[in-house]
């Protein structure tokens, strides 16, 4: 996002980053997740962000991503919007020279920023699956009408204006409904999740 | 020389040295109760330590104790054989003693280098010493062998690397064969336009010495000629050559490519194969005007005469003077001898069409950077100029870096001439048409002499350079006929869609499609690409694992031409080092077949990385070309009937020395 004038001052991004503001030891942690074996190959060629169809909505490319991830800067690269918007198309990972798995290197950090709640909280991806994922948690079942608005609630409600003529229709004629649905025993389910939490 | 008595008669006679190494040896190994040690071991007849047993003084200590108290053995505890075994060798020998009855034990690089503990390293090289001890007593005294070495060279290939090793053998009064597959010399030099980083002009620097070549007394040069097998061993090297018939007479034709304007065909049919299928030729054609030979060649798939046997034959009734078409010629072969053969076959590039996402082949306006040089070059296809397909000049190029190269995909490794060549070709291309040339790369690798300021010499002319490697290119919309090349522009942070009407890929170096096949005809290794293996990168880049062939030029890695022609030097070099030594001496830990035991299984043949084993016809026994083996033991392991035994690794010898260690 470009700043012009006054309030470039105000609001722009610093550019000088200290040495304190980097984690050193996050890329080797990193480096153990699943499909990041070889994150340490990037000869930062670009190729990645010149296949992928979605790198110019990004406010970091994928290849940046992976410079981040290398250099240890952990919040910027886990509260990036770029990982929410990658579609998963793997142009990325078949064009990569170094062969580097960058849709599963996006995938986990992904996991990393849920986890660490560094995603970009304003930003309805992050939100959509946390709140997915708290909803089928608490009744066993997704409700796509309090999914909708509690994403919607939780990031930019002005979302729900632009929805609102479609909304209405599928209102209307019964293919949304209020009503929450739900497994008969949610506490098995949410029994079986927490000890999955512990293994992990 | 007076020699003692070099075998043991039971009475084994062992001088134990044991070295410091300063204190790289004793300041963990107690080398002093070593020594003690070793002198109660039986057969010991004096055991030292010193400080440096290498040093002239060591050594003396050796020779002394051999005159006078007659020692027949000799064991030296220091460091590896690979460092000094020569040495002690040399000093037993110049004491009268074969230098095969000394036995080096490694108590640097085994013991005091790798562990910490003193009691127990002390305690390994006790061990290790009364092994070697033990085993030294069943040493023979073994004789090297000497292999004569033939003076004439063998030169394989006609590139610039070829030619170099040529010449500079031939003008030190070498005989010297170049044999080159196509029908001239010259090589892929000769297609460039020009050379970085002067501009010179390829041909104008690559000409004089294809004449030279030619016109050298000493060389014997065969052109339209292929290798088929090679036979022998270092200095002694039998190969047989074949010739393909030209269809011409050598000796008639005067290159007045008469015939070429009074063939049939009007104009020419067939891609021509020099312009890199961008012109046509016709059946009789020279590759280029200034081969050398200068002499035209038929081309026996499309000539009508060969296909019909029915053709006017114009070509014949111009050349009724000299006579010099031959439609009857036929394949001939020649064998010769040499002492020494260079490989300089050369390299082929990548085929550009295994990249489907740049469009080669698909798209017309997409030309590999070898096209583009015919182009540039005056007596290409266009005479020079730079056109697209459709004749138009160009506006806009975009020059694509690392095709083929630095990829998992393709090629891992970097063709190291690429950004270079990439370079002079945006510079030649601005300078014939005035276009915007857009240079998209990864790294800029500009190492040599002079390359940096090519560069920069580059950027100033006004050459744009887009870091980021091209992900696609595809064609514009609106139908405008030109390519649109994505790419991140990684210093300026944007994704740029490049619109241009030409690309430019700069595909990478490769290995030939045939070099397995022509590296096993002549017993040499490979890479895991496809290039000749070098004996050490480091140290010995142009000898390889078979003695008396060397390697020059892109056969051995991707080079560009000053290091082809440095390593053309230096082959001949090797080559001229071997020859005036005038013979070779052959290290005698070789193997040998015991005929009576051996019952001419085969079992050894396939198994020697070498070839130096085979079933001789006239014995119908196992038979170990000496000047071939290199002593690796895998026949002496592998005979069923344990027939092979190893010189200097007998059963016996092996087996005492296990007994020494674990007593």
């Amino acid at each position: 996002m470009e700043i012009r004038g006054y309030w470039r001052h105000m609001f722009q991004f610093r550019k000088m980053k200290f040495q304190r503001e980097a984690v050193p030891e996050w890329p080797h942690k990193v480096k153990t997740l699943p499909g990041c074996e070889n994150i340490f190959s990037c000869i930062q060629c670009g190729t990645c962000s010149g296949t992928c169809p979605l790198s110019i909505y990004m406010d970091f490319t994928p290849r940046r991503i992976m410079s981040l991830l290398r250099e240890g800067f952990r919040k910027e690269a886990l509260g990036s919007e770029t990982i929410w918007l990658c579609a998963s198309c793997y142009s990325c990972a078949v064009h990569c020279p170094q062969d580097i798995h960058i849709t599963d290197v996006m995938y986990s950090l992904k996991r990393e920023a849920i986890k660490e709640n560094l995603y970009p909280k304003r930003f309805p991806i992050p939100v959509l699956a946390r709140e997915f994922y708290e909803i089928v948690k608490r009744r066993g079942r997704s409700s796509e009408m309090w999914l909708v608005l509690r994403m919607a609630f939780r990031s930019n409600p002005f979302i729900l204006l632009g929805m609102a003529k479609s909304g209405w229709a599928l209102l209307r004629t019964g293919r949304l409904s209020f009503k929450s649905e739900g497994i008969r025993n949610p506490k098995d389910l949410q029994r079986e999740l927490a000890v999955k939490r512990e293994v992990a | 020389m007076e020699q003692h008595a070099n075998t043991t008669n039971g009475h084994a006679s062992v001088g134990v040295y044991i070295c410091h190494c300063g204190t790289n040896i004793a300041g963990v190994v107690d080398v002093a109760a070593v020594s003690e040690y070793a002198a109660t071991l039986p057969g010991v007849t004096v055991a030292r330590d010193y400080k440096y047993m290498c040093s002239d003084p060591g050594q003396e200590l050796i020779k002394q104790d051999i005159r006078e108290h007659g020692l027949n053995r000799i064991v030296v505890a220091a460091c590896s054989p690979h460092l000094h075994e020569k040495t002690f060798r040399t000093a037993a020998q110049a004491a009268g003693l074969n230098p095969y009855l000394v036995q080096m034990v490694n108590i640097r690089e085994h013991d005091s280098w790798v562990h910490t503990d003193r009691a127990m390293a002390t305690q390994k090289a006790k061990d290790l010493v009364r092994a070697a001890v033990r085993r030294v007593r069943l040493h023979l005294p073994l004789e090297r062998k000497r292999v004569s070495i033939h003076p004439d060279v063998i030169v394989v290939g006609g590139g610039i690397a070829g030619i170099h090793a040529a010449l500079t053998l031939a003008d030190a009064g070498k005989h010297v064969y170049l044999i080159e597959r196509e029908p001239t010399i010259g090589g892929h030099m000769a297609m460039f336009d020009k050379t970085f980083p002067t501009l010179d002009c390829a041909a104008c620097i690559l000409t004089p010495k294809m004449t030279a070549v030619k016109a050298h007394p000493n060389i014997t040069l065969w052109t339209m000629s292929e290798v088929t097998q090679v036979d022998g061993y270092v200095g002694n090297f039998k190969v047989t050559v074949r010739h393909k018939p030209r269809y011409i007479i050598e000796d008639a034709c005067i290159g007045c490519l008469e015939c070429i304007s009074a063939c049939v065909f009007k104009e020419g049919r067939t891609p021509d194969e020099f312009n890199m299928g961008l012109g046509k030729r016709k059946p009789v054609y020279i590759p280029f005007p200034q081969a050398v030979p200068q002499l035209v060649v038929i081309d026996p798939d499309t000539c009508i005469e060969f296909k019909t046997g029915k053709c006017k034959k114009t070509c014949v009734e111009v050349c009724a003077e000299r006579k010099a078409i031959d439609f009857q010629q036929k394949e001939t072969v020649d064998t010769v001898e040499a002492g020494s053969i260079v490989m300089a076959t050369g390299f082929q590039i990548f085929d550009a069409g295994r990249v489907p996402y740049y469009g080669y082949g698909a798209y017309p306006n997409v030309y590999t950077a070898l096209e583009v040089e015919r182009l540039v070059n005056a007596s290409g296809p266009t005479g020079g100029e730079v056109v697209l397909r459709d004749g138009r000049k160009p506006q806009t190029v975009g020059v694509v870096h690392c095709v083929g190269s630095r990829d998992e995909n393709t090629n891992r490794y970097c063709s190291r001439v690429c950004c270079m060549y990439s370079l002079k070709l945006a510079h030649l291309i601005k300078e014939h048409t005035g276009a915007e040339v857009y240079n998209c790369y990864i790294d800029m690798r500009t190492p040599g002499k002079a390359f940096e300021e090519f560069y920069c010499r580059i950027a100033e002319e006004g050459v744009n350079f887009i870091r980021g490697k091209v992900a696609d290119i595809y064609p514009e919309e609106g139908g405008t006929g030109r390519l649109i090349m994505q790419v991140e522009d990684t210093l300026v942070n944007y994704i740029r869609k490049v619109p241009v009407d030409m690309v430019v890929l700069s595909v990478g170096l490769e290995a030939r499609h045939d070099a397995n096949d022509v590296r096993r005809r002549f017993n040499l290794s490979c890479t895991n690409e496809g290039f000749f293996l070098e004996r050490h990168p480091k140290l010995a880049p142009v000898s390889t694992f078979t003695d008396g062939i060397f390697l020059a030029g892109c056969c051995q890695g991707p080079k560009d031409i000053p290091d082809t022609v440095a390593q053309a030097g230096a082959a001949a070099a090797e080559c001229l080092s071997l020859i005036d030594r005038q013979f070779v001496e052959m290290e005698p830990n070789t193997a040998v077949v015991n005929e009576d035991e051996c019952s001419a299984c085969r079992t050894c043949v396939p198994m020697c990385p070498y070839s130096a084993i085979g079933v001789r016809e006239d014995t119908k026994k196992a038979w170990v070309n000496e000047a071939l083996c290199k002593g690796c033991g895998t026949c002496v392991a592998a005979c069923p009937s344990g027939s092979i035994r190893q010189n200097l690794f007998e059963d016996e010898e092996i087996l005492e020395e296990i007994e020494g260690v674990l007593a």
